[in-house]
């Protein structure tokens, strides 16, 4: 049995155990937010009735004081716009869509990857390009942000990488799980570009399991919640899933035990991850997750562990670059319940087709063959 | 520099190399293929994976030893195929729709270069496709071949 085998039965005899599910009122329904561009045909509206309403609706017991809504942007990938501008477009599309939200969203998170190879140019160009936006903003890192310089410009700009602020009724925490990579690159005598250059390659072997949340910040999370009532609702962001979902792409994190055992006394939690650039949609143990979209550009599905209870986006046009990408807003209504919901830009995406889903099960995948090259 | 497996079949494995091909194939398949010989190939297959992994990554050095500009926009084949993943080599050739036309995965190859990357198509029998070739066909060997296959 190969160790990501191992790793996926542990995962499942530790999180799935029968019965244990996210806590009832947190009841999944049927009501189906409908994205105004699929409006534009019946035909559209009946398919995505067909197959989109699992995903998206949850109800929040105890969660809203008062209704309200935030936004939430991530993975813009920014290369300086001398290289590359389609994904500055994107970005500036995603801002002026969300500074447009009437009623305005209450605060807007940015889920990390802002930058391509953190150069300071593309953390400040950002910064920039997120000022269109007014309203309160709120960062956690990925790794693409922080592997140059550490985190060191990322700080400068944001501050702590992780926090936490009460709203309306909901503990919202954000939680930085992309600093605490093992270092593989002192022995190695890497060079920063050359570290980030591997940690900007989703399928490098080189930096090994690196996505964790940390005994620290684990130590940190515990005492957040400590005064919080295990029967409230908790929203956790995070750039990386908090479950395991293909641990080759660090679709996870190393430490999910530790996570697990400190979440497991409350009830009602929703973590919202960025990094995967997809449709995701999991519970494992009394957590549900959401993976939220990318405005950069979208990642195929991983050839194995796509969470079951996903319904997954149809395969991109690569011709059209605003295709399987967008943002998502997420709206907690009076009645207490939370619609997550994709913003997307395409809106043919809606129109879930299994049988091109089906053409990637048979795929075999084999990891890098030039990360054994010595140099690189 | 030229590689080991490379000098192997210059000059240790030359005289069977040369024999098979003045002999020609009618004969060649009588003469005994050594286990070195086998690994010998083997490594020459490997050696174009690695090349190709390389390009496939967006590796600057690569690019430039073998003479070619995959890319204009920084974006690199696997920032959209993780492992190759969608990229399909098994289902090719077939109609590809962004074409409007009946492709081989070459055809693909150099499309992907075109549109998403922005850079500068390579010759269908230059040193690079062929690296690239066997990289995303070695990545996904074991994937049922399925032709055709929109």
């Amino acid at each position: 049995m190969s160790e990501l085998e191992r790793d996926r039965r542990e995962m499942a005899a530790v999180l799935q155990q029968p019965g244990v599910r996210p806590d009832p009122s947190l009841r999944i329904t049927r009501r189906t937010f409908v994205h105004k561009s699929c409006l534009v045909g019946a035909a559209t509206v009946a398919e995505t009735f067909a197959w989109w309403p699992l995903l998206n609706t949850l109800d929040v017991a105890y969660a809203a004081e008062a209704p309200f809504k935030f936004a939430w942007i991530s993975d813009t990938h920014l290369y300086p716009k001398s290289l590359n501008t389609r994904f500055v477009e994107k970005t500036v599309r995603a801002a002026k869509e969300v500074q447009a939200m009437s009623p305005p969203a209450d605060f807007l998170i940015f889920g990390g990857d802002l930058a391509q190879l953190g150069k300071v140019e593309e953390l400040e160009l950002g910064v920039e390009l997120l000022k269109e936006v007014n309203i309160r903003k709120v960062f956690i890192p990925g790794e693409h942000d922080w592997y140059l310089d550490m985190g060191k410009k990322w700080g400068e700009l944001f501050g702590q990488p992780h926090w936490t602020f009460d709203h309306k009724g909901v503990r919202f925490i954000g939680l930085d799980t992309v600093s605490r990579g093992p270092d593989y690159w002192t022995a190695r005598k890497m060079s920063p570009e050359e570290r980030m250059g591997h940690m900007a390659t989703l399928d490098g072997t080189v930096a090994g399991a690196w996505a964790g949340v940390g005994r620290d910040q684990l130590d940190w999370l515990q005492k957040t919640l400590a005064n919080w009532d295990r029967n409230r609702p908790v929203v956790i962001f995070s750039h990386n899933p908090l479950y395991e979902y293909y641990p080759p792409w660090n679709f996870w994190v190393r430490d999910w035990r530790e996570v697990n055992e400190v979440l497991k006394p409350y009830t009602k939690v929703t973590n919202i991850h960025g990094h995967t650039h997809q449709v995701l949609y999991n519970e494992i143990g009394t957590m549900r997750s959401i993976g939220m979209l990318a405005t950069s550009w979208p990642w195929p599905y991983a050839p194995e562990g796509v969470p079951k209870l996903t319904k997954p986006m149809i395969r991109v046009d690569p011709g059209d670059h605003f295709d399987g990408v967008g943002w998502a807003k997420i709206d907690v209504s009076a009645e207490d319940k939370v619609d997550a919901e994709y913003m997307m830009w395409r809106k043919q995406v809606y129109a879930q087709s299994p049988d091109d889903y089906a053409k990637s099960i048979t795929e075999v995948l084999r990891p890098r063959i030039a990360d054994n090259m010595w140099p690189y | 520099m030229t590689a080991p497996i490379t000098r192997f079949i210059l000059f240790r494995a030359a005289p069977a190399v040369a024999l098979a091909v003045m002999v020609g194939p009618a004969t060649a398949h009588k003469d005994p293929v050594t286990p070195q010989l086998l690994k010998a190939y083997q490594e020459v297959f490997m050696e174009q994976v690695r090349k190709g992994d390389l390009l496939f990554h967006g590796d600057a050095k690569t690019e430039e030893a073998m003479g070619v500009v995959l890319s204009k926009t920084g974006m690199a084949c696997a920032m959209c195929h993780p492992m190759t993943a969608d990229t399909h080599p098994a289902t090719f050739p077939k109609f590809q729709a962004q074409m409007a036309k009946f492709a081989t995965l070459r055809d693909m190859i150099n499309w992907c270069i075109e549109k998403p990357n922005q850079g500068e198509k390579i010759a269908d029998d230059s040193e690079a496709m062929k690296a690239l070739e066997a990289y995303i066909y070695w990545s996904q060997s074991g994937t049922v071949l399925n032709p055709g296959k929109f």
